[in-house]
């Protein structure tokens, strides 16, 4: 019973110190808002796009001896008006190069697609000297670049085309079988409407698409805002780093009251000193505890980051409470007043931090082999590892590796940092 | 029964003897006053009868309980008033002593009534729910003593709680001690003010060194010193020049100097002040200050150790 007076004391104070509460719940909340809020107005908040205002001037003609129905700027012409495009595109035509642009002078369009009259001719001779020009407003860099890829797209698709056609002659050729200019006409058109049905369904009707992109986890598609999973690993990341903070502070305690008199005096009461050092590490416990419940809580609704299977979850941030305990007995079991206590807890678990990756958990690409491999000696990286796991929906047994590690690690350091406290103080 | 009791008790921090053989009992309902400097051991005494160090050697027994066999015991008949104030400033003085009451093994209804009776006893019901922190120095003592009667202890530990303190509540404090003792509370009290020794003590032990060098009442302990009186002087002239002149001096018991202050306990001052102004004046020395005291507790240890009690 003592025991717990001891750590609802502790708690007390705890949560009445506004270092305490600044350093346990608003750092964490407000770093990750300032990360939300400097990610989140890239995209505006909202990923979806304002329609891109293409103009297009297609002077292409078809040569007369062409073995095709219609000029290749007519494709990449009808692109634009395609009624699977309309809720992103907005296509204009114009008769010539000076009309659009003055309209992209005028900032009626974004951009302007510009369709040589020769480019059917010069592109199926081989030769495909005469470019299709695009032209944009200088200030966007999106819909230019979203155009540019799809005129790519469209022209690389007619030279697969061609290839193969090509190649279908010459082997014709080989047999000794002279190739039918009707049957060619025929084989162009029915590529040409396959590939134009390719590209409308790989973008557009993902359900008929000719070609299906699988994410390797779990075989479910992926669902979450790429913003979302972004916040998710930053504010583990923070979460991490704070709870190791909010541990070593609140064992700090035991040195405050030592310094206020207060632990000699409660060893003058018929208090075992097991008991009053339980209390403490008690106190430590559950503050980490709630410390973690209140940023998740938190995140969940400030951010909209979905934390996981709640059973993950729950073993993530057990892991994160015995590590966050373990290492902060440890590192104030060295420490012998609160001036000293500062300057450890902030050096100490900042290095700490950062080997184990908590300020490195968004970084594109990952890190280098051998820092990854560094994080597997702190305990913040296994934690890391669980909650990263646990934001992935990862099932609960696949947690059960970085929990033992962490558990391993928390439990060895708590129990040589509770040995020196027994042996200063008991 | 004796409340306490301390035998031959030892406390040695490496080749540092802080306490020596110390030896000293007081009955139940009490008051007894361990008087001494600064370092003298006192609170190193009570530290031992307190559990917060263990003894090198010897024992103590509070109402019975020993120290060291019975520690839990010992400390459940204790209540004990740390010299600096030992709280928790962020709670407030109701938050402290529901704290402290509960840490002596008090729980729902009785712990509630027996603090706002100790919140009575310290004259602080109406400030009750103010943060410590927040209060004068001389309230939180007050908090500090009432901390540490809770659980009424029958023996209250007061280890210099009038240190660094206004007269109003020092008086306050030693009214406190006063009551306490009525009703019945055997009180072992610490300080190096010989006056309040003297106020409030039945039995008196006083300490130099580590050692208890005398235990008695108050007037026992100056009858030690007869009728001897305390003669303080300033020269304008090196002390030791007179000192031997004087010593031979008829009716000086004993003289010695510090800083140039001679102290001279005289067996009868009308008779010894003037052979004195006589020897200085054959000597061409001028006395320009004198101050005469009857015989106290300041006398006695003067008389004891030859060191002024404050030196």
């Amino acid at each position: 019973m003592k025991i717990l007076d001891i750590a609802f004391k502790d708690l007390t104070r705890s949560f009445r110190s506004a270092f305490a509460i600044g350093m346990m719940v608003i750092a964490p909340l407000l770093l990750t808002g300032l990360i939300y809020f400097a990610f989140g107005s890239m995209s505006g908040g909202d990923v979806s796009m304002t329609a891109i205002k293409v103009g297009v001037v297609n002077e292409d003609q078809l040569p007369a001896d062409a073995v095709l129905e219609a000029p290749i700027g007519d494709n990449i012409r009808s692109m634009f008006f395609d009624e699977s495009v309309k809720s992103w595109i907005t296509a204009s035509d114009y008769p010539d190069e000076a009309a659009a642009r003055a309209a992209l002078d005028r900032q009626e369009i974004g951009v302007v697609v510009i369709i040589p009259q020769k480019f059917t001719g010069r592109y199926l001779s081989g030769k495909q000297d005469v470019p299709v020009l695009i032209v944009s407003d200088p200030t966007l860099s999106i819909g230019p670049a979203v155009v540019e890829d799809m005129v790519t797209m469209m022209v690389d698709g007619v030279a697969g085309g061609g290839i193969a056609i090509q190649t279908i002659m010459e082997r014709q050729q080989a047999n000794g079988i002279q190739p039918d200019p009707a049957q060619i006409s025929s084989w162009i058109e029915r590529y040409g409407n396959w590939y134009r049905d390719f590209q409308r369904a790989l973008f557009h009707t993902p359900d008929r698409a000719a070609l299906i992109l699988v994410a390797p986890v779990a075989g479910e598609a992926e669902t979450v805002d790429p913003l979302q999973k972004m916040m998710g690993a930053t504010m583990a990341g923070q979460m991490i780093f704070f709870a190791f903070f909010t541990a070593g502070y609140a064992m700090m305690s035991i040195l405050r009251e030592d310094e206020e008199g207060t632990l000699a005096r409660l060893f003058t009461t018929p208090t075992d000193r097991t008991s009053i050092l339980t209390g403490k590490f008690v106190a430590v416990f559950i503050t980490v505890i709630l410390q973690g419940l209140v940023l998740m809580i938190a995140g969940r609704f400030a951010f909209g980051i979905q934390w996981g299977a709640p059973a993950s979850v729950a073993l993530a941030l057990m892991a994160q409470v015995i590590a966050a305990a373990g290492l902060g007995v440890l590192l104030i079991s060295f420490v012998r007043s609160t001036k000293q206590g500062g300057p450890v807890l902030g050096g100490g678990l900042t290095v700490l931090g950062m080997l184990g990756g908590l300020f490195t958990a968004n970084i594109p690409g990952g890190m280098p082999v051998a820092f990854d491999a560094i994080a597997n000696f702190v305990p913040q990286g296994w934690v890391l590892k669980g909650w990263r796991m646990a934001l992935d929906g990862a099932p609960v047994a696949d947690l059960f590796i970085p929990f033992a590690a962490t558990v391993v690690m928390g439990v060895v350091m708590f129990a040589i940092g509770a040995r020196m406290f027994k042996r200063r103080f008991a | 029964m004796k409340a306490i009791e301390v035998n031959n008790l030892k406390k040695s921090f490496g080749d540092f003897q802080a306490v020596q053989d110390a030896s000293f009992s007081a009955e139940a309902g009490e008051v007894l006053s361990l008087l001494g400097p600064n370092g003298a051991g006192k609170s190193t005494t009570i530290s031992m009868l307190s559990g917060l160090l263990a003894p090198t050697d010897g024992d103590a027994c509070v109402m019975g309980h020993s120290v060291i066999r019975e520690p839990e015991a010992a400390k459940q008949s204790l209540g004990v008033v740390p010299q600096d104030i030992a709280l928790y400033p962020d709670l407030s003085a109701r938050e402290n002593l529901v704290f402290w009451g509960k840490m002596y093994g008090l729980r729902g209804p009785a712990l509630k009534s027996r603090v706002d009776e100790v919140l009575e006893i310290i004259g602080l019901t109406d400030r009750q729910k103010d943060h410590v922190g927040k209060f004068s120095g001389g309230m939180k003592r007050r908090v500090n003593i009432g901390a540490a009667l809770l659980h009424k202890p029958s023996v209250v530990i007061m280890d210099e709680p009038t240190v660094g303190i206004d007269p109003q509540s020092r008086r306050h404090i030693l009214d406190n001690v006063k009551e306490l003792n009525l009703q019945g509370m055997t009180v072992l009290y610490t300080t190096h003010y010989m006056e309040e020794a003297a106020e409030l003590s039945h039995h008196i032990a006083i300490m130099d060194k580590g050692k208890v060098i005398a235990y008695g009442t108050h007037d026992a302990l100056i009858k030690m010193v007869g009728e001897q009186t305390r003669i303080d002087m300033t020269l304008n002239a090196e002390a030791e020049k007179m000192l031997s002149d004087w010593r031979a001096t008829e009716g000086v018991a004993r003289i010695d100097s510090t800083d140039g202050k001679v102290t001279a306990l005289v067996d009868d001052s009308n008779r010894v002040l003037p052979r004195l102004f006589e020897a200085a004046s054959r000597a061409g020395v001028r006395i320009t200050s004198v101050d005469i005291q009857e015989p106290n507790l300041e006398t006695v240890f003067l008389h004891l150790t030859g060191r002024a009690l404050r030196d």
